[in-house]
């Protein structure tokens, strides 16, 4: 089997398959995982799936919030993640891009696996931070509230992280990050310090500040739910623009009327574990399950 | 009402002509201010870390060390600095020590007030809200990034009136020093009142300059302050 060097964290692959060196192992799920995202790989040419999420649990403490939960997020896929409090929709984000690490479950972002590699024994180690910071830019995060700092111009929020992280030279940082205000709407108010301006404002700052690190994914944890409802909408906008760009999105939300019209799939969350999964038309307006009924019937009156 | 009896005591060429020893005085005072701000603001960075820490240990060490410090008086920490101390490593160290006044007023007044320091600045840090430190590592900077480029500033802006006003409190304390005889101000002023047995001009004229020196600084401090707090910072 040709296995290319350049496939992600499995460099030790190459060497389970030569020759002169055969040594009898026994492939763990980790390298089937594996090798079976190499061959898609290999087949379809690009990384279809940018989020797979397999078996995630979650404990805090002895208290089990994620019991177990299976997704699958594909490129340009737009997925509203609904559910009643306390269901784990927020660590689950998070989960992705590991500010909780996740007590056992397996994350691949584009294929390759967060928080963990596979070390030369076929053992699960956790990651270096080097890597895990790596593999964040491609992931963007937009807060429920205080996502901009204060000390700060709103330009300067924009070019920190390419600038720092990335070490893109400034001018360049500039640009792109002028691009991205604009597509937000905020171009006028470049060099104004984030105390003048209002929630939605700041809430589309924060949504061009991750884009500015161009992510394959963008995450967004209820980021209207702190909003005066005039204006909620000029971020639910901001974010409609965003889908209709094919941005890849994974958003937790109350809002079922932006659930209902601008994504693809909608996964309802209850008590840790993925209730349903389908299109809007399905789970909004058909559910199946008792509870989506009830949480439905309660949110749409 | 006898006015002219007071005019007469109130004798400002005699202030005038000490004008030298008062001078150096103050010198001494901030001498000591200076040194003892330094080693507070040291030892109160190093113990709000410790206070920050997720590791129980380092955090009791550092909540033990605040409460001795904030709960015991400045004075009774400067004479037992001074007396107490030197005799204690003596017997343990088997070496004779002896700690010049200075250098027990620097001590003292130094870990008295890094108690305070350490207060403020573990407040400081903590005002951050974890969503800012938490988008700074979402976008994938590191913790020392995040550090130096957001948690660094933004805490910096909001302890400061206070650290300042904790100075103020420290430049107060340095009168003190006078009590282990350290040539300050005050000390000073004793000795010109020993010899000269006026004590009403020359007292009085010590407490005016001390009372001047603090409102002056205390104004800038509030000044600064309310700039700061009108720009949308603190």
């Amino acid at each position: 089997m040709i296995v290319s060097r350049q496939y992600g964290p499995f460099p030790q692959g190459v060497r389970f398959f030569k020759n002169d060196n055969c040594r009898s192992l026994t492939l763990k799920r980790y390298h089937l995982v594996a090798i079976n995202q190499m061959a898609e790989k290999i087949s379809n040419n690009k990384v279809d799936v940018v989020v797979k999420i397999v078996n995630l649990h979650k404990y805090f403490g002895k208290l089990e919030v994620l019991k177990g939960i299976d997704l699958e997020v594909h490129q340009g896929d737009v997925v509203s993640v609904l559910g009643s409090s306390g269901s784990g929709k927020s660590t689950m984000l998070r989960c992705i891009n590991y500010l909780e690490q996740p007590t056992s479950g397996e994350i691949y972002i584009s294929g390759r696996p967060m928080g963990f590699r596979v070390d030369s024994k076929g053992r699960k180690v956790p990651d270096s931070h080097k890597s895990i910071n790596k593999l964040r830019q491609e992931i963007g995060m937009v807060f429920q509230q205080f996502n901009i700092w204060p000390h700060m111009t709103v330009l300067g929020n924009v070019i920190e992280a390419p600038v720092h992280v990335k070490k893109i030279p400034s001018q360049e940082a500039n640009e792109i990050a002028l691009a991205f205000l604009e597509k937000v709407n905020l171009i006028d108010k470049k060099d104004e310090f984030p105390v003048r301006l209002s929630g939605g404002q700041l809430q589309r700052v924060a949504i061009a500040r991750a884009l500015s690190m161009q992510p394959k994914v963008m995450l967004f944890d209820e980021p209207t739910s702190a909003l005066d409802p005039e204006l909620i909408g000029e971020v639910l906008e901001a974010m409609k623009q965003l889908a209709i760009d094919g941005t890849t999105m994974i958003v937790v939300t109350h809002e079922i009327g932006f659930a209902k019209e601008v994504s693809d799939r909608v996964v309802f969350l209850n008590n840790g574990l993925v209730e349903e999964e389908g299109t809007p038309n399905e789970v909004i307006l058909n559910p199946k399950s008792e509870r989506c009924r009830q949480f439905f019937s309660k949110m749409l009156h | 009402m006898n006015l002219e009896n007071l005019t007469k005591i109130i004798d400002i060429p005699l202030f005038w002509e000490y004008r030298q020893t008062y001078i150096s005085g103050l010198i001494y005072n901030f001498y000591v201010f200076a040194l003892a701000g330094l080693l507070a603001v040291t030892a109160g960075c190093f113990i709000s870390l410790l206070r920050l820490s997720r590791n129980r240990i380092y955090r009791s060490i550092g909540t033990f060390y605040v409460e001795l410090f904030r709960n015991a008086p400045e004075y009774v920490l400067l004479v037992w600095m001074h007396y107490v101390f030197p005799l204690l490593l003596t017997v343990l160290l088997n070496h004779k020590f002896n700690f010049s006044p200075i250098l027990s007023a620097v001590l003292a007044l130094g870990m008295a007030y890094s108690g305070y320091f350490a207060e403020t600045f573990r407040a400081g840090i903590q005002a951050i809200p974890k969503t800012h430190i938490e988008s700074g590592w979402a976008l994938g900077m590191s913790k020392f990034l995040v550090m130096r480029r957001i948690i660094f500033p933004q805490a910096v802006r909001q302890m400061l009136p206070e650290t300042l006003n904790q100075f103020i409190s420290l430049f107060k304390a340095t009168t003190l020093v006078s009590l282990i005889s350290v040539p300050d101000l005050l000390y000073q002023v004793t000795i010109i009142t020993q010899q000269e047995m006026r004590p009403l001009p020359l007292y009085s004229s010590a407490a005016i300059i001390y009372f001047v020196l603090i409102f002056f600084f205390s104004t800038l401090v509030d000044m600064f302050s309310e700039k700061w707090r009108t720009r949308g910072m603190a």
